[in-house]
């Protein structure tokens, strides 16, 4: 009897043991499936591979924290772009939920789709830590758990994110290109810091420094933290500009509507400057350009959601994925801008301007997104 | 056990009924809804709150307010994310420390509270901040690795517990078959319920409390322990938040010393204690009340996750409701002759 209830036990264990070895996602050889939009993060990045299986799927939206314009504007996104043609014939069903700055309830809210058989959970982590649980009930259960924004500290998901580095780089990169086309290699450019602490404000300003330092000039630089806020931004700004006076250059990644209006309220004069990519600023720099203000805009889309979507649909078809997606970065400069395509006369100054990632097909324009919003508070 | 305070307080009458009719219909029209996975992971994203709900019951029974609930939970999370590590010995000694500082800050609370002549609210909104602080200073990011599978066993079913930790036959000897599906967090939580909050309640010290809340300076003049049911009552408030944050950072592996969360969990702790059926003027009502209250609170959010509801007005929906619970409980008030009879 005993013998046998050992036996028993042996087996069940062996069937637990077999059915965790092969639910989740296979580590396989590279490349992925269209790499023009799902890029690897870098050369290291390995490819992972979930068992294809047959739409239309179920996909859950587990957002955090709620409240401001970002996040709605990433709601929005995700529901116009479950509606999009290109994409609603492979989407059965999608709920989204938002649970909050809390922890067990975002945990929980994932679980809880894992549990209703979601075939994808596509997630803003509130921390980049904890989520060991629910990645061990995703693999088990054979749910595609993409975090993207706010990315997990671990190589055991699909993540999808902007490669913020790059960004602080590129922002520096076209405002010394301006530069040199006047003939400047040196002098005094101001730097407007996001949020202290952050990951992505390291990354960005590390990005943007490395770049001066490289360029081998000699740059003054003055730091300001403007909290990636229009209103903070504006007021550091104008009191950098009445303590240091003129500024050659502005590397703003944030905020950057507040930084051009203390540029005009200042007098200080138009000069090459870079930031975020809000609608506010981008009317700024359409109308600017001709007095100097020749500016790089590129942002972290809200429009993330829509490819950490078609990457989960991506993987549920059984395509090869790298584990860490770079999204390539949405940007135009002073020279590209037109009313109606990628910035809004008519929209207020702090919507997030880019949406639209061609290489990914994703195409849902501003007018589109925020017509949503309209349908839905009415 | 039950009957007594159902007769008693028709506010937790009222909240169980409630909580039971939410309860049973979401499980109706869940997908899975009365499977052993489902039940796990409701208590999961209950346990933590409902703790904090508990701890915030005590102070709210004597007419105070506990602001610092939250971030001691908070606390007392990174603090666990660097104790609970090592062998099992020393994951216990780890336990038990984190407890004990909670419970230390709790009565440090109560000191101030009793001796510093401040009150409650503004005494614990001052601490609830030297607790973030302190919070922040252990983890300014996020961090900590507490084992994976004391992770997975106490935030599963007990078949689970006894399988991570190769206890009666991996979880399937005979005479655990009946309690197999039951989750652990189910469990902790009602244990620490019934096995601290029950006995504490029939103390001298626990009757106190009460009295405090109805009248303190009768309560003072029949000779009742005021000062000392006051220092326990902010100690064990402690005792239950630091239970809150020790589990919070099992169930995700780590400390965070998340500002807005510790927030959140201070008011919805409050939220949980009126829906529970006790008194924001004291002496009426109980921890047990709160963690129906709690129950509540989370079945709300749990019904968004089934039913198509528009993201943006869920948190409006989720006002309406808890509006709509709390006023459940003072409806009797549209009943009643005389308004003496409220103390009755």
């Amino acid at each position: 009897m005993k013998t046998q209830k050992a036996l028993w036990g042996l087996a069940l264990g062996a069937a637990l043991l077999t059915t965790s070895a092969l639910a989740g996602p296979e580590v396989v050889e590279g490349p992925g499936y269209n790499p023009a939009c799902f890029a690897p993060w870098d050369e290291e990045t390995k490819y992972l591979q979930w068992e294809g299986r047959e739409g239309p799927y179920r996909i859950a939206v587990v957002n955090g924290f709620v409240g401001n314009t970002w996040r709605i504007q990433m709601i929005q996104t995700a529901k116009a772009f479950a509606e999009d043609p290109t994409i609603s014939d492979s989407i059965a069903e999608l709920k989204v939920v938002s649970t909050g700055t809390d922890a067990p309830a975002q945990l929980g809210a994932i679980e809880d789709f894992i549990n209703q058989g979601y075939d994808a959970i596509v997630t803003i982590a509130v921390s980049p830590d904890g989520f060991d649980r629910v990645i061990r009930l995703a693999d088990r259960n054979d749910v595609v758990l993409v975090p993207f924004d706010n990315v997990l500290d671990t190589d055991q998901v699909m993540q999808v994110n902007e490669d913020q580095y790059l960004m602080g780089r590129t922002y520096a990169e076209h405002v010394l290109g301006e530069l040199a086309a006047v003939g400047k290699t040196s002098g005094k450019v101001l730097e407007v810091r996001g949020l202290a602490g952050n990951s992505v404000d390291r990354d960005r300003s590390q990005g943007i420094n490395d770049v001066l330092d490289e360029s081998g000039g000699d740059w003054d630089r003055v730091s300001v933290v403007g909290n990636w806020d229009d209103g903070t931004a504006q007021k550091v700004v104008a009191d950098a500009i009445a303590v240091h006076g003129e500024f050659d250059a502005i590397l703003a990644q944030g905020g950057t509507t507040g930084v051009v209006q203390a540029m005009l309220d200042s007098g200080h004069p138009m000069v090459p400057i870079s930031g975020e990519s809000e609608n506010g600023y981008r009317n700024y720099l359409a109308e600017y350009a001709d007095e100097g203000l020749k500016g790089i805009s590129i942002g972290q889309s809200p429009g993330l959601v829509a490819i950490a979507m078609k990457a989960a649909i991506s993987a549920l078809e059984g395509n090869v994925m790298p584990q860490l997606i770079s999204v390539p970065l949405p940007m135009a400069t002073y020279d590209e801008l037109e009313d109606g395509v990628n910035y809004w006369s008519d929209l207020p100054d702090n919507f997030f301007t880019v949406n639209e990632f061609p290489p990914c097909d994703v195409n849902i324009s501003g007018p589109a997104i925020m017509a949503q919003d309209e349908s839905d508070t009415n | 056990m039950i009957a007594k305070p159902l007769r008693h307080n028709r506010g937790f009458a009222a909240a169980l009924i409630l909580f039971l009719v939410l309860f049973v219909v979401y499980h109706i029209l869940h997908p899975r809804g009365f499977s052993t996975a489902v039940f796990i992971q409701n208590a999961n994203e209950t346990v933590a709150i409902a703790f904090v709900a508990m701890a915030q019951t005590i102070p709210v029974l004597v007419g105070g307010l506990d602001l610092s609930v939250g971030s001691v939970m908070t606390l007392t999370a990174c603090l666990a994310s660097y104790l609970v590590v090592g062998t099992p010995a020393q994951m216990i000694f780890g336990m038990f420390l984190t407890l004990l500082a909670g419970t230390t800050f709790g009565v440090m609370n109560g000191l101030i509270v009793v001796f510093g002549r401040i009150q409650p609210i503004i005494a614990t909104l001052a601490t609830g901040a030297i607790a973030m602080g302190l919070a922040l200073l252990l983890r300014p990011t996020p961090g900590g690795d507490i084992d994976a599978d004391l992770n997975w066993a106490l935030t599963n079913s007990v078949f689970d517990f006894a399988e991570t930790f190769g206890l009666a036959d991996d979880g399937n000897a005979a005479w655990l078959q009946p309690f197999a599906n039951i989750p652990v967090p189910l469990i902790i939580l009602l244990v620490v319920a019934f096995g601290v909050w029950a006995p504490f309640k029939r103390t001298v010290t626990g009757r106190t409390l009460y009295a405090i809340g109805s009248a303190e300076s009768a309560a003072k003049l029949s000779g009742l322990p005021v000062r000392r049911a006051k220092i326990a009552a902010f100690g064990l408030a402690g005792f239950f938040a630091s239970c809150g944050g020790l589990y919070l950072a099992i169930q995700t592996s780590s400390g965070n010393a998340d500002i807005t969360q510790a927030g959140a969990y201070t008011l919805n702790s409050i939220a949980a204690v009126v829906l529970g059926g006790t008194s924001l003027l004291g002496g009426i009502g109980g921890a047990i009340g709160s963690l129906v209250g709690t129950g509540i609170l989370r079945v709300i959010s749990f019904y968004f996750r089934i039913l198509s509801v528009d993201p943006l007005i869920q948190p409006l929906i989720e006002g309406l409701v808890l509006l709509a619970a709390v006023s459940l409980g003072a409806l009797r008030t549209l009943r009643i002759k005389n308004k003496l009879e409220h103390f009755r």
